[in-house]
């Protein structure tokens, strides 16, 4: 429980038992849905003290939900943040019919940069009727109509005679009031005083004080420690290992094999070959399991090196089988009829996720019954993974849920809770499996690889007559060659192909959007040279004259087009976009929708000799919809502009042979302080939506681009092939 | 046997002597504070001060350690009254998931002994920890508050 200011909220004092009708007290799972869980004030429950601790749904991972959701909540509640301390609520989702735990109302996991939308109707209503309810309590004590009182930082208040109750005093009274549901108002925005003002990490101080609030840092009694040497080569095998040598060194309780899962290897991979050695503490387990002497045979993935991959992209760029993904006008017409064209080819290779927090978890896993302590994307998922890999009833399963040190989508997946939960299983006792950085870049599911090619037609006005895509990918993914501006103008063709290997790949904060945003954004921006254009005034024109169009890709939101030609002229005036600068110094722009959000940047840059740069300031603008924390938005924003400078510029998982090499901070390399722009400018952009939408992922994308582009610009090199380091 | 100190506590250590201070920090003395990251020095999560100098955990052994002084973040206030270094990461917001921050801190405090006024090359080259979630633009501004308040104090 994160813990703010202990302010004496009870100003009566009095005591109270909590509010049991409304609130989850137990963390384990609910065999059927419920009108106690279901939409109804789990958001709220009171400490022994009488303090109000909200509960937050959703997980957070830096991405400041924790905050955002508290927010919400206190805002339809009337507490104030300061006055309160919040909490993580355990999953109450529901069990279906084939005993798999699922979300109920309040979806209690974060990706897609979904986690401030999705829970804003729900929260906002379970909250605003738990102050209903507080309303109608104090009504029928005062015999009153609930029409004569309001509420305010936590008490309920007789506007005629000014009498007041706190919602605590009401806790008896309230336990018996209900109310329909249908008739409970939320608040006006006019109304707001806690969304839409900047509001501080509501973990701030637990984490400057160094409180265990990771679940790394969970110990439970009689827990065991796990480390695991996993197979390095993808999708390879075991041949032998030391067993009984490893069994006998100081420490150590048990050796066991764990095998990979599923066991055919063209399926996507959950878990790999590997040794687990269990001992009492984490050095006495990563000690012997350093000394694990392991035949690998990696043999099914010896061709699986990066440079070879890419090599069969661009190859298949040249002359391979193409499936058409969009298709629009006649695009062979065009290009005849084009005054200019560019034919340019792009290449990024494969990024690791780099979690800070190496996974971990703990299981205990007992004949009928499990426990789980993780931090995890989803809260659903890991009681269907103990159901999965132990055959324990997921309503049998009780989890415990902390913040992640970062998770960036690599964390939503079920590996490393499958691993405590089948170690604790076969070993009868509470199992801590922690990860190394080795491991978590070796047994990543990184970002996908490959190669595009992208012709575009100018026609004689210099306005864009026609877009050929054709992506080479090693990843089926095929958003980049479907989605703007091959589905929004007309003469267009959009194709994909695929080079299979043995990687698994999973998402990367911003799938698809990442890197297909730099393709897409240096092809226009080339394509406004060839033009004879500035880059900004052609995509303006470019995006007033698209207006609205659905996106073909999930979540096909309507994207109004004009606001991303909005956007653009605010970064503009705002960095001063176009003035004189010295030689050597450039400004580059870009823009771009992910998921459900909307970044713009400028990059202003300085070239350092002839292959290196320093980038001085980053102006932004987001559209989130309604920022419900201006400060968080701003942080999301920044985080995004950081990874992905770090991205373009080093972002390298280099496999050779099927074997991730550049498996820690001294081979994968990670941006520093030093190479951070000083400046950092973020607009949040106010079109008057009433909802918020995303923020998470949106400021990543168009960064990439944004950098490249600047780059051109100070220094007329085109960087067509990431990383930059390495080819500039 | 090693004898040291940890946060002003007496300490006795009779375990494996090539274990690093990291995982006695966690493990023995139950300090959670002080986070693996890499396990090979690069990232900084396990910064502690050893006789008051920024030192990376996960890369010394216990054997090291006899007669030393270990600082963790936990270490590092006051009793209720916070380092002005956490002060400053409060009040410029720096934390997102907030992992790193224990090392960023310990460092910066050990930084700010020596460098009590740094400009923006000294931060360069003085903090190297890394951030995952790229919180460097307002631990940049979190340093510079936190020198001036303690040149104010």
């Amino acid at each position: 429980m994160t813990a703010l200011s202990r302010r004496n909220f009870l100003k009566s004092g009095t005591a109270f038992a909590g509010l049991t009708v409304l609130v989850s007290n137990s963390p384990a799972l609910l065999a059927t849905d419920s009108e106690l869980h279901h939409g109804i004030g789990p958001c709220l429950r009171f400490s022994s003290e009488g303090l109000p601790i909200l509960c937050v749904p959703t997980p957070d991972m830096g991405q400041g939900m924790m905050t955002t959701a508290a927010q919400i909540i206190a805002e339809e509640l009337d507490l104030e943040l300061s006055a309160v301390s919040v909490e993580f609520l355990p999953f109450v989702g529901v069990i279906d019919e084939n005993g798999v735990a699922q979300d109920g109302d309040l979806i209690q996991g974060a990706g897609g940069s979904h986690s401030t939308m999705t829970l804003w109707p729900a929260l906002r209503k379970t909250s605003a009727y738990v102050r209903a309810l507080f309303i109608e309590a104090a009504a029928q004590q005062w015999a009153v109509s609930s029409n004569s009182l309001f509420t305010d930082d936590g008490y309920v208040i007789n506007r005629k005679t000014g009498a007041q109750l706190s919602f605590g005093e009401l806790d008896d009274a309230v336990q018996t009031v209900s109310l329909d549901k249908q008739t409970i108002e939320l608040k006006p925005i006019k109304d707001f005083k806690v969304v839409g003002k900047d509001a501080t990490n509501v973990a701030a101080r637990d984490i400057v004080t160094g409180e265990p609030v990771f679940a790394s840092d969970i110990e439970v009694p009689g827990m065991l420690h796990a480390a695991i040497r996993r197979c390095p080569h993808l999708n390879g095998k075991i041949v032998s290992f030391n067993k009984g040598t490893i069994e006998q060194l100081l420490g150590v309780v048990a050796v066991e094999k764990i095998d990979r899962y599923p066991e055919e290897r063209e399926e996507f991979r959950v878990l790999s070959d590997g040794v687990a050695v269990i001992a009492k503490t984490y050095w006495q387990a990563r000690k012997a399991a350093d000394a694990l002497e392991i035949e690998w045979d990696g043999d099914i993935s010896k061709d699986d090196s990066t440079d070879l991959i890419l090599e069969k992209c661009n190859a298949l760029l040249k002359n391979g089988e193409f499936k058409q993904v969009q298709k629009r006008g006649d695009v062979d017409a065009a290009f005849e009829r084009a005054d200019k064209t560019i034919d340019v080819t792009y290449t990024h290779p494969s990024w690791a996720h780099t979690c800070i927090e190496p996974h971990n978890c703990i299981a205990d896993v007992k004949t009928d019954t499990a426990e789980i302590w993780v931090g995890h994307q989803t809260m659903s998922r890991p009681a269907n993974i103990a159901k999965k890999f132990a055959g324990i009833d997921a309503a049998k399963v009780t989890g415990h849920f902390y913040r992640m040190g970062t998770g960036f989508g690599r964390k939503y997946v079920e590996d490393f809770v499958a691993e405590a939960v089948i170690l604790s299983k076969r070993v009868r006792a509470p199992v801590k499996v922690t990860w190394s950085r080795e491991d978590e870049i070796e047994q990543d599911y990184p970002n996908h690889m490959g190669a595009y090619r992208v012709r575009a037609a100018i026609d004689d006005k210099g306005d864009l007559s026609g877009w050929h895509i054709k992506t080479a990918l090693d990843t089926g993914r095929d958003w980049v060659a479907r989605d703007f501006p091959a589905n929004t103008m007309d003469n267009t063709l959009g194709e994909v192909a695929r080079v299979p290997n043995n990687i698994s790949r999973g998402a990367w904060r911003g799938p698809s959007h990442n890197t297909g945003a730099w393709v897409v954004q240096s092809a226009l921006n080339e394509a406004a040279y060839a033009a004879g254009r500035d880059p900004l005034e052609f995509l303006v024109a470019l995006y007033k004259q698209t207006g609205t169009v659905r996106a073909p890709n999930w979540p096909n939101m309507d994207i109004d087009f004009r606001r991303h030609a909005a956007m653009l002229e605010k970064v503009a005036s705002e960095s001063g976009y176009g003035k004189k600068m010295p030689s050597g110094w450039g400004h580059g722009i870009a823009v771009h929708h992910t998921f459900v959000g909307t970044c713009a940047h400028v990059i202003e840059l300085e070239m350092v000799g002839d292959n290196d740069y320093r980038v001085h300031k980053v102006t932004s603008a987001i559209d989130c919809g309604l920022a419900v924390n201006p400060l968080g938005v701003r942080a999301q924003v920044e985080s995004g502009i950081m990874d992905g400078l770090c991205a373009a510029k080093y972002g390298n998982l280099v496999f050779e042979n099927g074997v991730p090499v550049t498996n820690n901070f001294d081979s994968y390399r990670k941006m520093r302080i030093d190479e951070a722009p000083a400046v950092v400018d973020v607009h949040i952009m106010d079109f008057g939506d009433t909802d918020p939408k995303g923020t998470g992922e949106i400021s990543l994308p168009p960064l990439i681009p944004a950098l490249t582009n600047a780059i051109f610009a100070a220094s007329r090199k085109r960087v067509r092939t990431l990383p930059i380091s390495e080819n500039l | 046997m090693i004898n040291l100190t940890i946060n002003g506590i007496q300490r006795s250590f009779e375990g494996d002597e090539e274990m690093p201070l990291l995982w006695h920090l966690r493990e023995d003395a139950g300090l959670k504070g002080t986070k693996f990251g890499c396990g090979i020095g690069q990232c900084g999560a396990c910064t502690v001060h050893v006789d008051g100098e920024a030192t990376r955990s996960c890369s010394v052994p216990m054997a090291s350690l006899n007669g030393t002084a270990i600082t963790t973040i936990e270490g590092l206030a006051d009793g209720d009254n916070l380092h002005p270094v956490q002060e400053a990461w409060l009040e410029e917001d720096v934390p997102q998931c907030g992992y790193c921050q224990a090392g960023q801190i310990t460092a910066t405090a050990a930084f700010l002994k020596n460098t009590p006024n740094p400009t923006d090359d000294d931060i360069n080259e003085g903090i190297t920890n890394i951030c995952r979630c790229g919180t460097y633009f307002r631990i940049r501004k979190a340093i510079k508050r936190a020198a001036e308040n303690m040149q104010n104090a």
